[in-house]
């Protein structure tokens, strides 16, 4: 090895060292980031990893987690006999008595397995009526008033997880705080494709669909959001808990009260009953003025 | 003279001569200008009384109120993309960042006192203005009213609907919401989809790739400026034409191809359609006070990567949307070119075709028929079956890929698949015309074997006998229905000139 290769490595290695230099701002950057608590990614959104942490003293159990935008907190362990009960008198039909999704004489995945999807999951399916399902057969649960209480969802959701404790719990949201204006911004962006920009919901591809936003409490939008049920995506990484809290906000506000200052919101239809109103009152109203005016013979 | 005779109120309008100030007035007029024989024209102009000849009317009085909340709304609205942050009475847009003309349109629907009512008017308004073109073409085809002379005024009445409809997409986008900003977008890939020259085309009108900014300023001086004035320009001749060639009218009493029988100019149609006005005027501002129309402010703001699912253009594009919805996905590759024909095919070349067929109609009749002869008097529709069965045919297409533009809403409202909403709209499309020829021939064709078809029907008197007997008496036959020219009339080869029939009081004709 000549000197002069000796010479060349050694300036290339300089040149590279003062090359990457900037990354070490972006090293920092990231440090930075990360000591500002609830930042979220792909894998803490909605765990205790993104939060302050309440744990039970005496068992070490999380009890809840969260911050400022969102409380997510445990089903209470104490009402998993109950759940279990429950369970086997609503769900094991279906999902089986290990909630495993094989039900007694069946094939293993003709049902969901319910095995470490987290409490929010159970309470949002079933608080939202779609579970117990009215046919098990349909492509998509529909949303209907629940057959079970607001206890009774967490006491199942309490027994599944005991199965195998896992993440998102079941979250209140607190909106006092929340911008509704990055909620719009951000409603526009990640749920108008499928929801509609006036949360009607419509019909998606084959038998499924989009359900309407227009009465549905603001703890399942969480849920929803975070747990992604049906052919929604679950949003974890690219929302934080702050934005999904404004999200919320614009969705229990605006989308569920929209400011009709025009009048007549027509259904929120959009320009196919716009058009049926001008077209039958506005044309038909009109054309029957002329015919009152006009010779009929 | 005595001063004391000039001051009674007898002598004054002595003084004043026997047409008073007004006649006065319009002498000195006539002296320099020579208004009078024009004026006499204008003023003894017969217009038929048929309901039906409203119809073009209500086109005509939207396009007023049009122009008039239009001025009202360049007021307010800056046609520019430029980046603002709003801060407006709107809370949920509050600091995002929108294009001008988006604030602008907000901050005039919720800021400018009347604002959002003019907007809606002007809104309702374009809807009301094409659905009364297309209410009045169809009277205008369906009773022949299109033959020698007047093919040029059908003409130009079809421009007009095209024209109505691009102005209608144009004004519909410069909002530059979430919704319409989705329909400009579709309209920048229907440009690229013509072969070899949609890149350059659609760079042409947009002045780049989409979305660009020089998109809506551009759309704003089409929509404002060139397009109402062709139209008014248009307008103007529709009007001059119809005046020239006098009104055609429906058969009838005294009626005859020479002839034009109905109410003058001056004073009974003048009341009746400045009447007319109103009503259109306040059916519209009823409408735009309280029934909301595309509410931009629940939309938001356009950007390139939000998109709204379900959305639907304004009803006079529905035919084009529709079409783009269910044709199938077929394109063309080669020689490293795309010819997407699922583009091109409905939303370029169908158009094309029925507003061509539209065009062209007046002169395929002609050679269909051999009727060369002028017309003046109109057909009733069903003794023209053909002719009225095609235009079924081609309404029925055209309404069912209208409905076809609404496949979500429908698969939605009623928990249906969407796919197979799809498949049956593409087999109700292709079906309707053919099973609304069929039917409609065959309904024109009974109604031309009903004896007394088209006269009203007589009541039934009904009378009780001293001894408690109840007959039944058909009253008497209105007397204008006995006229025989209530008939079918033959489609003539020449035209006879007939002298005027006696008229009888009240009802005044002029000669051609």
């Amino acid at each position: 090895m000549t000197a002069t290769s000796l010479k060349r490595i050694a300036m290339l290695s300089l040149v590279a060292l003062f090359g990457m230099g900037p990354l070490v701002l972006f090293i920092g950057n990231a440090n930075a980031s990360s000591h500002t608590t609830f930042q979220t990614n792909r894998k803490n959104a909605g765990t205790p990893k993104s939060s302050t942490v309440v744990v039970d003293p005496s068992t070490g159990v999380v009890i809840s987690y969260g911050n400022s935008a969102i409380t997510y907190s445990a089903p209470s362990a104490a009402l998993a006999t109950v759940g279990q009960a429950l369970f086997l008198q609503n769900c094991a039909s279906c999902h089986g008595t290990e909630a495993n999704g094989v039900p007694a004489n069946g094939t293993s995945g003709a049902y969901p397995n319910l095995v470490g999807v987290g409490p929010a999951t159970i309470d949002f399916w079933i608080e939202s009526g779609r579970m117990p399902a009215a046919d098990p057969r349909a492509i998509q649960a529909n949303r209907r008033v629940a057959r079970l209480t607001h206890k009774q969802a967490l006491a199942v959701a309490a027994w599944v997880n005991s199965l195998d404790p896992s993440y998102p719990d079941v979250p209140t949201p607190h909106l006092k705080n929340a911008n509704v204006s990055d909620g719009a911004a951000l409603f526009a962006l990640n749920c108008a494709a499928c929801h509609t920009i006036e949360g009607d919901g419509d019909a998606l591809a084959a038998s499924t669909y989009s359900p309407s936003l227009r009465n549905i409490p603001a703890f399942q939008v969480v849920e929803a959001i975070r747990t992604g049920p049906g052919n929604m995506p679950r949003f974890t990484g690219n929302l934080s808990d702050y934005q999904v809290r404004d999200i919320v906000k614009y969705v229990t506000t605006e989308i569920q009260h929209p400011q009709n200052t025009g009048g007549l919101g027509l259904g929120g239809l959009g320009p196919v009953a716009e058009g049926f109103v001008g077209l039958l009152l506005g044309v038909g109203l009109l054309a029957l003025v002329g015919f009152w005016v006009g010779e009929r013979q | 003279m005595s001063s004391d005779v000039v001051n009674t109120k007898r002598a004054k309008s002595q003084a004043l001569g026997p047409y008073g100030k007004v006649g006065n007035a319009l002498n000195e007029l006539d002296d320099r200008l020579g208004v009078a024989k024009g004026g006499r024209t204008f003023m003894d102009k017969i217009f038929p009384d048929h309901w039906s000849f409203m119809l073009g009317e209500i086109a005509l009085y939207s396009f007023v109120i049009l122009l008039v909340t239009g001025v009202f709304l360049t007021l307010y609205y800056i046609p520019s993309t430029a980046l603002v942050t709003y801060h407006g009475s709107y809370l949920p847009l509050d600091g995002q960042r929108v294009t001008e003309a988006f604030a602008s349109s907000v901050n005039l629907s919720f800021a400018v006192r009347a604002g959002l009512l003019m907007r809606q008017m002007h809104h309702w308004s374009c809807d009301i203005f094409i659905g009364a073109i297309v209410v009045h073409m169809a009277r205008i085809f369906f009773t022949g009213a299109f033959r020698k002379p007047r093919e040029m005024n059908w003409t130009i009445g079809t421009t007009l609907l095209i024209l109505g409809i691009v102005n209608g997409f144009l004004g519909y986008s410069l909002p530059d919401d979430l919704v319409s900003g989705t329909g400009i977008r579709i309209a920048y890939s229907i440009v690229l989809s013509i072969p070899v020259v949609g890149s350059y085309l659609g760079f042409l009108v947009f002045g780049g790739n989409f979305p660009g900014t020089a998109v809506i300023p551009r759309f704003f001086i089409l929509h404002c400026l060139v397009i109402p004035a062709v139209i008014l320009g248009l307008v103007g001749a529709h009007l001059f034409l119809l005046v020239r060639q006098k009104h055609t009218q429906f058969p009838g009493k005294g009626r005859t191809e020479n002839n034009v029988v109905g109410t003058p100019m001056f004073p009974v149609f003048m009341a009746k359609t400045t009447g007319f006005l109103f009503v259109v005027a306040g059916v519209t501002a009823l409408l735009g006070a309280f029934a909301q129309i595309n509410p931009i402010w629940q939309f938001g703001p356009y950007e390139a990567s939000r998109i709204s699912y379900a959305v639907q253009p304004d009803w006079y594009m529905g035919f084009l949307d529709g079409a783009l919805r269910i044709w199938p996905s077929w394109s063309f590759h080669s020689f490293g070119h795309t010819i997407p024909l699922e583009v091109l095919v409905p939303s370029v070349i169908l158009p094309g075709i029925l507003f061509n067929i539209a065009f062209a109609w007046p002169a395929l009749e002609r050679r269909f028929t051999k009727d060369f002869a002028s017309h003046n008097l109109l057909d009733r529709p069903s003794n023209r079956p053909k002719r009225t069965a095609a235009g079924v045919a081609v309404l029925a297409l055209v309404s069912m890929l209208f409905i076809a533009s609404s496949t979500d809403v429908m698969a939605n409202f009623f928990r249906l698949p969407l796919n197979e909403v799809l498949w049956a709209m593409r087999i109700l499309v292709i079906i309707s015309p053919f099973v609304a020829y069929p039917i409609t021939w065959k309904i024109c064709k009974e109604l031309q074997a009903v004896k007394g078809g088209g006269k009203r029907k007589t009541t039934n008197v009904v009378t009780r006998s001293a001894d408690g007997e109840y007959v039944a008496t058909p009253a008497p036959v209105y007397v204008d229905d006995l006229h025989s020219e209530l008939e079918a009339s033959q489609v003539p080869k020449f035209i006879v000139e007939e002298p005027d029939e006696q008229n009888e009081s009240g009802v005044r004709t002029t000669d051609r």
